[in-house]
């Protein structure tokens, strides 16, 4: 096979047809994964398109390095997100990147929608759109162990939605592999309306090297790298729930809907509690050395009936996926302290394929909102989120996924949407319509997932910055031009498809050595420059779909919490991103559709 | 160098596929997880352990017996040689069938069995300490 990426698989699910189109110049130009994505969004989402409109489209991108190099293996998923009703973009490890560039594809175009539940299979390019009523409104590890086939050829990956992206959940995703996410912004939804139950990835093929000698000394030196040093240790061991307690010492760890940054109980839901008293095993994505997925041991007993002799013997072992954020989302946030019962709530989400952070904000809204009185009785039913209550909270997130009534319907279109209805903007901590990920670590978190084209503290690590600017007494204005330029080298590294946990095996250097090795030579500058292309078309996207910097609200909650820098002062945060803007804005880079001052940033109470 | 390779500890697999990708380089300057000599398999669900498997350098190995060519030949030190002379043409594939273990993959291009070298690099590779490899004295 042609070592280079060039095909573009594009598969309409309501005329069950597909077709494919040699792009090298797309890919040479763009490299892959995000840069190819942003491309292919731009020629295929029609301007301001309902995200369940057949015709908007999912994508799925992979890279130039994807099964060549350690830790290349992610895809890039751009999509409508019903959450943000703007870009959608989500990254996903697994088998998928792997087994789709086997099959000789480095992207996936999905248009249409299914008049039945269906599975896409792709087997290199026998490409077919099979009926699979039988597997709706099953949980993603069932479909998983359904299609997985007994052939061990190649590579394969098997992806599905939930019944959260079945009934349309804002938040729902695309489950693949059994333990990883397409997560956030609603994939799952985005297909379920599609009827998209699956698909099944087979790739068979090969990626040439070009000049082996020199390739082979180069992977074993980043190799070594991924493996040996102390960086990427950290993502073994203990795994980013290692955060949990780093934070908590910090004053950092958001808790109880981020009215504090420290939890007291935190030692219960900490890395350490997770792996003396849990961890079972941990796995890796194919062609990563690094092992960072941490699986966690549900035990569940057998019916009495069943269970004379040892009770180990007659338990049933379910291995849920843990890291940082969800421990966060659905333990520190909600005041559930023990790492079991967190680990429990991760399951639910697993199974109903629902994302475990906006799950987790949009319940610690509610139980501040129930307990504000703002929400009618006669909605809740005879539930009652209360901090800590896990029983409780299951039972709404079953209610949520399932989209049970008008009230969980709307929970079902998160954070922001539930407080538009029922009030209680002030503490529905959402930043452009996503719910943040978990460190109260100052400036840079909240300006970072504010500006960031996917509102993601992985857009441009304004989170890390905080960290490392208390350090280094960094100004303001330098953690505003880092978070630029972190945002367009991660585009850069997103178009490789590169592991974010990775970011430091790969510099800069690095990258243009690896390019060169594989026939597609760029300079540094050249790089650099691509980050800042691909980051300038998604956010030219946003702003096509409505997206308006100077309208965004910071919830007021976000101030109010005390952070390492203490309280968030409303007037730096409006210099900071008035800064960003300025800073954008010289690039070439037009950020809202008229002339408008930045005034509506903050929330009203919190300006003053 | 050549090495004596042993899958000791299968349930130590992440799954990383490292040993697979640095097979396919070395034998073949490629990455191909279908033309190699050790392999990572899924057992079902990734909720099973992985199943490692690489040639077990049988002292009386089942695929020589079964080539009905006479392409492959027992080593003295365990393992096996293949004649591609010989064993092109043959469309049965009756080695790669009668390897009970599965550590038998077809070379497409050359439709000739991927043999072993032992290089070691599968086990160089591993980051778990899946297998247990040392230097061959001769």
């Amino acid at each position: 096979m042609n070592s280079r990426l060039a095909k573009v698989l594009h598969v309409n699910l309501a005329e069950k047809e597909s077709r494919i189109d040699e792009r090298p110049e797309l890919f040479n130009a763009y490299l892959g994964g995000a840069g190819v994505a942003s491309k292919l969004l731009e020629e295929e989402c029609p301007p301001r398109i309902d995200p369940f409109s057949p015709e908007a489209p999912a994508i799925f991108t992979v890279g130039p390095f994807t099964g060549l190099l350690p830790s290349m293996v992610k895809t890039v998923a751009m999509f409508k997100s019903p959450l943000t009703g703007n870009l959608g973009e989500s990254h996903c490890g697994g088998h998928f990147a792997t087994a789709l560039r086997f099959a000789g594809f480095g992207a996936l175009v999905v248009k249409g929608a299914a008049d039945l539940p269906s599975l896409l299979v792709i087997e290199d390019s026998d490409v077919r759109v099979e009926a699979a009523s039988s597997l709706w409104g099953l949980s993603p590890l069932q479909v998983e162990k359904s299609l997985r086939s007994s052939n061990q050829e190649g590579i394969e990956s098997v992806a599905s939605i939930g019944v959260a992206g079945e009934n349309g959940v804002y938040y729902s995703g695309l489950i693949t592999d059994r333990f990883h996410h397409f997560g956030r912004l609603g994939l799952g939804a985005v297909l379920g309306a599609k009827k998209l139950k699956a698909i099944r990835i087979r790739g068979t093929g090969d990626v040439h090297l070009e000049r082996p000698t020199e390739f082979k000394e180069f992977y074993e030196e980043i190799h070594k790298l991924a493996v040996q040093t102390e960086e990427m240790r950290k993502y073994h061991d203990l795994g980013t729930p290692i955060n949990v307690m780093m934070l908590n010492e910090m004053g950092a760890l958001p808790t109880k809907n981020f009215t504090q940054s420290r939890f007291e109980k935190a030692e219960g839901i900490s890395g350490e509690r997770f792996l003396e008293t849990l961890l079972e095993r941990k796995i890796s994505c194919p062609g990563c050395p690094v092992g960072c997925i941490h699986l966690g041991g549900l035990r569940t007993g057998f019916s009495p009936e069943h269970e004379l002799g040892r009770k180990e013997a007659f338990e049933e072992l379910d291995l849920v996926p843990y890291n940082y954020e969800p421990i966060f989302a659905l333990g520190s946030n909600l005041e559930v302290a023990d790492a079991a019962s967190v680990l429990r709530l991760i399951g639910l989400c697993e199974r109903l394929g629902i994302d475990a952070i906006l799950t987790g904000s949009v319940l610690a809204w509610l139980t501040e909102a129930v307990q504000k009185g703002l929400i009618p009785r006669q909605d809740l039913g005879d539930l009652e989120p209360r901090w800590g209550d896990a029983a409780s909270y299951s039972k709404i997130v079953e209610n949520i996924a399932l989209t049970r009534n008008q009230f969980y319907r709307r929970l079902a279109q998160g954070t922001m949407a539930a407080a538009e209805k029922y009030g209680g903007k002030d503490f529905a901590v959402s930043i452009g319509k996503n719910s943040p990920a978990g460190y109260a670590t100052g400036y840079g978190f909240v300006v970072g997932t504010l500006v960031g084209a996917r509102h993601s503290h992985l857009s441009n690590t304004g989170y890390s910055i905080d960290q490392k600017a208390v350090k280094s007494n960094l100004s303001l204005e330098q953690m505003v031009e880092k978070i630029a330029e972190e945002e367009d080298w991660l585009y850069l590294y997103y178009s490789l498809v590169g592991c974010y946990f990775a970011r430091g095996v790969y510099d800069e250097q690095t990258i243009v050595k690896a390019l060169d090795l594989i026939g597609l030579p760029k300079s540094a500058r050249e790089l650099r420059d691509l980050g800042n292309e691909v980051f300038q078309r998604l956010y030219r996207f946003k702003v096509r779909e409505g997206f308006n910097l100077t309208r965004e609200v910071i919830p007021k909650r976000l101030t109010e919490i005390e952070t390492p820098y203490g309280r968030l002062d409303p007037s730096r945060l409006r210099e900071m991103v008035q800064q960003y803007m300025r800073l954008r804005e010289r690039q070439g880079l037009r950020l809202r559709r008229d002339d408008e001052a930045l005034t509506e940033l903050l929330s009203p109470t919190a300006k003053a | 160098m050549r090495f004596h390779i042993e899958v000791e500890h299968p349930e130590r697999c992440i799954g990383c596929y490292s040993c697979v990708y640095a097979c396919s380089r070395h034998l073949y300057n490629t990455v191909d997880p279908m033309r190699v000599a050790v392999f990572v398999r899924v057992n079902k669900s990734l909720e099973n352990p992985f199943n490692v498997i690489a040639c077990r350098f049988c002292t009386q190995p089942e695929c020589v017996f079964a080539c009905p060519q006479g392409a492959l030949e027992a080593l003295p030190e365990g393992g096996i040689s293949l004649t591609p002379s010989k064993c092109a043409g043959c469309k049965n594939y009756d080695c790669i069938e009668a390897c009970k273990l599965g550590a038998l993959a077809l070379d497409r291009g050359a439709n000739v069995p991927v043999i072993c070298d032992r290089c070691g690099d599968c086990a160089k590779f591993c980051p778990h300490d899946v297998f247990r490899y040392e230097e061959m004295k001769s």
